[in-house]
Protein backbone atom coordinates (compact mmCIF):
# COMPACT_ATOMS: atom_id res chain seq x y z
CA UNK A 1 0.00 0.00 0.00
CA UNK A 2 1.46 3.12 -0.43
CA UNK A 3 1.92 5.49 2.10
CA UNK A 4 -0.01 8.78 2.59
CA UNK A 5 1.32 11.60 4.51
CA UNK A 6 -0.32 12.54 7.76
CA UNK A 7 1.60 15.78 7.85
CA UNK A 8 -0.37 18.04 5.22
CA UNK A 9 -2.05 21.70 5.99
CA UNK A 10 -4.47 20.67 3.18
CA UNK A 11 -5.96 17.79 5.05
CA UNK A 12 -5.68 19.59 7.71
CA UNK A 13 -7.50 22.68 6.88
CA UNK A 14 -10.19 19.77 5.06
CA UNK A 15 -10.97 17.96 8.50
CA UNK A 16 -11.10 21.03 10.46
CA UNK A 17 -13.74 22.76 8.07
CA UNK A 18 -15.75 18.92 8.53
CA UNK A 19 -15.90 19.33 12.47
CA UNK A 20 -18.64 21.66 12.02
CA UNK A 21 -22.12 20.03 11.84
CA UNK A 22 -23.54 23.48 10.02
CA UNK A 23 -20.35 23.29 7.25
CA UNK A 24 -21.24 19.47 6.84
CA UNK A 25 -25.07 20.55 6.20
CA UNK A 26 -24.01 22.75 3.82
CA UNK A 27 -22.00 20.26 1.84
CA UNK A 28 -24.71 17.93 1.67
CA UNK A 29 -26.99 20.49 0.52
CA UNK A 30 -24.00 21.57 -2.18
CA UNK A 31 -23.53 18.21 -3.61
CA UNK A 32 -27.37 18.40 -4.86
CA UNK A 33 -26.27 21.49 -6.91
CA UNK A 34 -24.69 25.00 -6.33
CA UNK A 35 -26.58 27.68 -4.46
CA UNK A 36 -25.99 31.07 -2.99
CA UNK A 37 -25.53 32.39 0.42
CA UNK A 38 -29.30 33.38 0.93
CA UNK A 39 -30.07 29.36 -0.40
CA UNK A 40 -28.02 28.20 1.64
CA UNK A 41 -28.84 30.07 5.01
CA UNK A 42 -32.26 29.36 4.80
CA UNK A 43 -33.02 25.90 6.17
CA UNK A 44 -29.85 27.11 9.11
CA UNK A 45 -32.39 29.89 11.48
CA UNK A 46 -28.20 31.35 10.81
CA UNK A 47 -27.85 35.31 9.64
CA UNK A 48 -26.36 35.43 5.88
CA UNK A 49 -22.94 36.63 7.11
CA UNK A 50 -22.72 33.59 9.94
CA UNK A 51 -23.23 31.26 6.57
CA UNK A 52 -20.76 33.73 4.76
CA UNK A 53 -18.44 33.05 7.61
CA UNK A 54 -18.84 29.04 6.77
CA UNK A 55 -17.80 29.39 3.32
CA UNK A 56 -14.92 31.22 3.70
CA UNK A 57 -13.99 28.40 5.81
CA UNK A 58 -14.68 25.75 3.20
CA UNK A 59 -13.71 27.44 0.48
CA UNK A 60 -10.36 28.01 2.22
CA UNK A 61 -10.47 24.36 2.93
CA UNK A 62 -10.69 23.73 -0.90
CA UNK A 63 -13.71 21.59 -0.48
CA UNK A 64 -16.13 24.23 -1.93
CA UNK A 65 -15.50 26.81 -4.78
CA UNK A 66 -17.28 30.26 -5.17
CA UNK A 67 -18.07 31.42 -9.00
CA UNK A 68 -19.83 34.77 -9.52
CA UNK A 69 -22.67 35.30 -11.37
CA UNK A 70 -23.47 39.20 -11.68
CA UNK A 71 -23.54 40.00 -8.12
CA UNK A 72 -24.36 36.80 -6.70
CA UNK A 73 -21.56 33.95 -5.93
CA UNK A 74 -23.20 30.91 -5.95
CA UNK A 75 -20.96 28.19 -4.19
CA UNK A 76 -20.19 25.66 -5.50
CA UNK A 77 -18.75 21.84 -4.05
CA UNK A 78 -15.67 20.52 -5.30
CA UNK A 79 -14.35 16.89 -4.81
CA UNK A 80 -10.55 16.24 -5.00
CA UNK A 81 -9.59 17.21 -1.67
CA UNK A 82 -12.41 15.22 -0.29
CA UNK A 83 -10.81 11.85 -2.20
CA UNK A 84 -7.64 12.79 -0.10
CA UNK A 85 -8.89 13.15 2.90
CA UNK A 86 -11.12 9.75 2.61
CA UNK A 87 -8.19 7.82 1.39
CA UNK A 88 -6.21 9.17 4.53
CA UNK A 89 -9.14 8.09 7.00
CA UNK A 90 -9.11 4.83 5.44
CA UNK A 91 -5.21 4.12 5.67
CA UNK A 92 -6.07 5.09 9.51
CA UNK A 93 -8.53 3.19 10.31
CA UNK A 94 -6.38 0.19 7.98
CA UNK A 95 -3.40 0.74 10.80
CA UNK A 96 -3.75 -3.02 12.35
CA UNK A 97 -5.64 -4.63 9.66
CA UNK A 98 -2.72 -4.08 7.46
CA UNK A 99 -0.13 -4.49 10.02
CA UNK A 100 -1.83 -7.89 10.33
CA UNK A 101 -1.77 -8.96 6.89
CA UNK A 102 2.00 -8.23 7.17
CA UNK A 103 2.63 -9.77 10.41
CA UNK A 104 0.44 -12.92 8.63
CA UNK A 105 3.12 -12.93 5.96
CA UNK A 106 6.14 -12.59 8.01
CA UNK A 107 4.93 -15.57 9.92
CA UNK A 108 4.69 -17.57 6.99
CA UNK A 109 8.46 -16.79 6.05
CA UNK A 110 9.19 -17.69 9.47
CA UNK A 111 7.85 -21.01 9.12
CA UNK A 112 8.93 -21.93 6.48
CA UNK A 113 12.24 -20.62 6.91
CA UNK A 114 13.52 -22.24 11.09
CA UNK A 115 10.69 -24.19 11.96
CA UNK A 116 13.23 -25.88 14.73
CA UNK A 117 15.22 -22.73 15.73
CA UNK A 118 12.75 -21.11 17.32
CA UNK A 119 11.53 -23.70 19.57
CA UNK A 120 14.84 -23.96 21.06
CA UNK A 121 14.84 -19.77 21.06
CA UNK A 122 11.77 -20.14 22.99
CA UNK A 123 13.18 -22.18 25.59
CA UNK A 124 15.99 -20.00 25.73
CA UNK A 125 14.37 -17.16 26.41
CA UNK A 126 12.34 -18.42 29.53
CA UNK B 1 -14.56 8.52 32.47
CA UNK B 2 -15.90 5.03 32.57
CA UNK B 3 -17.75 5.35 29.01
CA UNK B 4 -14.40 5.89 26.73
CA UNK B 5 -14.88 3.79 23.88
CA UNK B 6 -13.12 0.58 23.14
CA UNK B 7 -11.34 -0.35 19.93
CA UNK B 8 -11.19 -4.46 19.59
CA UNK B 9 -9.39 -6.13 16.67
CA UNK B 10 -8.67 -9.59 16.74
CA UNK B 11 -6.89 -11.74 14.19
CA UNK B 12 -6.49 -16.37 14.58
CA UNK B 13 -2.67 -16.42 13.02
CA UNK B 14 -1.88 -19.89 11.42
CA UNK B 15 1.22 -20.27 13.56
CA UNK B 16 1.93 -21.89 17.30
CA UNK B 17 2.23 -19.31 19.92
CA UNK B 18 5.66 -19.10 20.37
CA UNK B 19 6.38 -18.27 16.37
CA UNK B 20 3.41 -14.92 16.77
CA UNK B 21 5.70 -13.99 20.31
CA UNK B 22 8.99 -13.72 18.37
CA UNK B 23 7.37 -12.09 15.64
CA UNK B 24 5.66 -9.57 18.24
CA UNK B 25 8.62 -9.69 20.99
CA UNK B 26 11.88 -9.31 18.50
CA UNK B 27 12.36 -5.77 17.65
CA UNK B 28 13.89 -6.91 14.05
CA UNK B 29 10.95 -9.14 13.30
CA UNK B 30 8.02 -6.23 14.95
CA UNK B 31 10.42 -3.90 12.79
CA UNK B 32 8.94 -5.84 9.43
CA UNK B 33 5.17 -5.91 10.05
CA UNK B 34 4.26 -2.87 12.27
CA UNK B 35 2.91 0.04 10.13
CA UNK B 36 0.81 -0.41 7.49
CA UNK B 37 3.04 0.32 3.83
CA UNK B 38 5.69 2.51 6.07
CA UNK B 39 9.60 1.92 7.00
CA UNK B 40 9.65 1.48 10.85
CA UNK B 41 12.77 1.97 12.87
CA UNK B 42 12.41 0.90 16.14
CA UNK B 43 14.52 3.36 18.37
CA UNK B 44 14.57 1.37 21.59
CA UNK B 45 12.90 -1.75 22.60
CA UNK B 46 12.82 -3.05 26.12
CA UNK B 47 9.71 -5.43 26.48
CA UNK B 48 9.43 -5.37 30.07
CA UNK B 49 7.13 -3.90 32.64
CA UNK B 50 8.32 -0.44 32.87
CA UNK B 51 10.18 -0.89 29.48
CA UNK B 52 9.48 1.31 26.33
CA UNK B 53 9.02 0.60 23.03
CA UNK B 54 10.46 3.73 20.81
CA UNK B 55 8.88 3.79 17.36
CA UNK B 56 9.38 5.66 13.98
CA UNK B 57 6.88 5.41 10.71
CA UNK B 58 8.58 6.74 8.00
CA UNK B 59 7.29 7.34 4.28
CA UNK B 60 9.20 9.74 2.06
CA UNK B 61 10.44 12.82 4.57
CA UNK B 62 7.76 12.23 7.14
CA UNK B 63 8.01 10.47 10.20
CA UNK B 64 4.95 9.74 12.58
CA UNK B 65 6.88 8.61 15.90
CA UNK B 66 5.04 7.44 19.21
CA UNK B 67 6.49 6.01 22.51
CA UNK B 68 4.93 3.00 23.96
CA UNK B 69 5.38 2.70 27.73
CA UNK B 70 5.20 -1.31 29.14
CA UNK B 71 2.87 -1.52 31.96
CA UNK B 72 2.67 -5.16 32.31
CA UNK B 73 4.27 -8.15 30.12
CA UNK B 74 3.70 -11.81 30.13
CA UNK B 75 6.06 -14.53 28.16
CA UNK B 76 3.88 -15.70 25.37
CA UNK B 77 0.41 -13.76 27.31
CA UNK B 78 -0.23 -10.39 27.39
CA UNK B 79 1.37 -7.25 26.62
CA UNK B 80 -0.10 -4.27 27.97
CA UNK B 81 1.47 -0.83 27.10
CA UNK B 82 0.42 2.76 26.86
CA UNK B 83 1.00 4.49 23.84
CA UNK B 84 1.46 8.14 23.09
CA UNK B 85 1.82 9.73 20.32
CA UNK B 86 4.66 11.90 20.20
CA UNK B 87 7.11 14.76 18.74
CA UNK B 88 10.48 13.76 17.43
CA UNK B 89 12.08 14.40 20.90
CA UNK B 90 9.61 11.46 22.22
CA UNK B 91 7.70 13.98 23.97
CA UNK B 92 3.41 13.55 24.02
CA UNK B 93 2.36 15.54 21.71
CA UNK B 94 -1.08 15.95 19.35
CA UNK B 95 -0.95 14.03 15.62
CA UNK B 96 -0.18 16.14 13.44
CA UNK B 97 -2.72 15.41 10.66
CA UNK B 98 -5.98 15.09 13.63
CA UNK B 99 -5.22 17.21 16.46
CA UNK B 100 -8.53 15.51 18.19
CA UNK B 101 -7.00 12.20 17.84
CA UNK B 102 -5.79 10.98 21.56
CA UNK B 103 -2.65 10.80 22.45
CA UNK B 104 -2.47 8.21 25.04
CA UNK B 105 -4.25 4.95 24.28
CA UNK B 106 -4.03 2.25 26.98
CA UNK B 107 -3.16 -0.56 24.55
CA UNK B 108 -3.79 -4.85 25.53
CA UNK B 109 -2.56 -7.66 23.58
CA UNK B 110 -3.51 -11.20 24.39
CA UNK B 111 -2.29 -14.61 22.96
CA UNK B 112 -4.31 -17.50 22.83
CA UNK B 113 -3.30 -20.61 21.20
CA UNK B 114 -6.04 -23.29 19.76
CA UNK B 115 -5.29 -26.22 17.83
CA UNK B 116 -1.77 -24.97 16.75
CA UNK B 117 -3.31 -21.73 15.84
CA UNK B 118 -3.22 -18.21 17.77
CA UNK B 119 -5.52 -16.05 18.25
CA UNK B 120 -4.31 -11.99 19.13
CA UNK B 121 -6.57 -9.76 20.62
CA UNK B 122 -5.99 -6.12 20.84
CA UNK B 123 -8.09 -3.47 23.22
CA UNK B 124 -6.96 0.03 22.58
CA UNK B 125 -8.96 2.47 25.02
CA UNK B 126 -7.92 6.52 25.29
CA UNK B 127 -6.70 7.33 28.83
CA UNK B 128 -6.71 11.44 29.89
CA UNK B 129 -8.76 12.03 27.07
CA UNK B 130 -10.97 14.68 26.64
CA UNK B 131 -14.49 14.73 25.32
CA UNK B 132 -13.58 15.62 21.86
CA UNK B 133 -10.73 13.37 21.77
CA UNK B 134 -13.41 10.23 22.92
CA UNK B 135 -15.63 11.28 20.66
CA UNK B 136 -12.53 11.23 17.85
CA UNK B 137 -11.51 8.13 19.05
CA UNK B 138 -15.32 6.37 19.22
CA UNK B 139 -16.05 7.68 15.23
CA UNK B 140 -12.94 6.93 13.88
CA UNK B 141 -13.58 3.34 14.98
CA UNK B 142 -16.81 3.48 13.64
CA UNK B 143 -18.62 3.68 17.06
CA UNK B 144 -20.54 6.61 17.16
CA UNK B 145 -23.03 8.31 15.26
CA UNK B 146 -21.96 11.66 15.38
CA UNK B 147 -19.59 14.20 14.62
CA UNK B 148 -16.07 12.15 12.34
CA UNK B 149 -18.16 9.84 11.90
CA UNK B 150 -20.46 11.71 9.87
CA UNK B 151 -18.03 13.75 8.34
CA UNK B 152 -16.66 10.54 7.25
CA UNK B 153 -20.17 9.17 5.69
CA UNK B 154 -21.03 12.50 4.08
CA UNK B 155 -17.46 12.32 1.90
CA UNK B 156 -17.95 8.39 0.88
CA UNK B 157 -21.38 10.20 -0.43
CA UNK B 158 -20.10 13.14 -1.89
CA UNK B 159 -17.54 11.11 -4.30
Amino acid sequence: MKPIDYINPELNAVFAALADPTRRAILARLSEGQASVGELAEPFEMSQPAISKHLKVLEASGLIARGQIGQSRPAYLKAAPMKEAVAWMEQFKRFWGTSFDQLDDLLETLKAETPTTIEKDDLNDD
Amino acid sequence: MTDMPTYIFSRVFDAPKALVWKAWSDPKLLAVWYGPGVETVIHEFDLRAGGRWLNEMKWGETSDYSRMEFQEVTQAEKIVWLHHSTDAEWLQSPNPMMPNWPQKLLTTVTFVEDGGQTKVKLEQVPVDASAEEAACFAEMMGGMDSGWGKGFDLLETLL
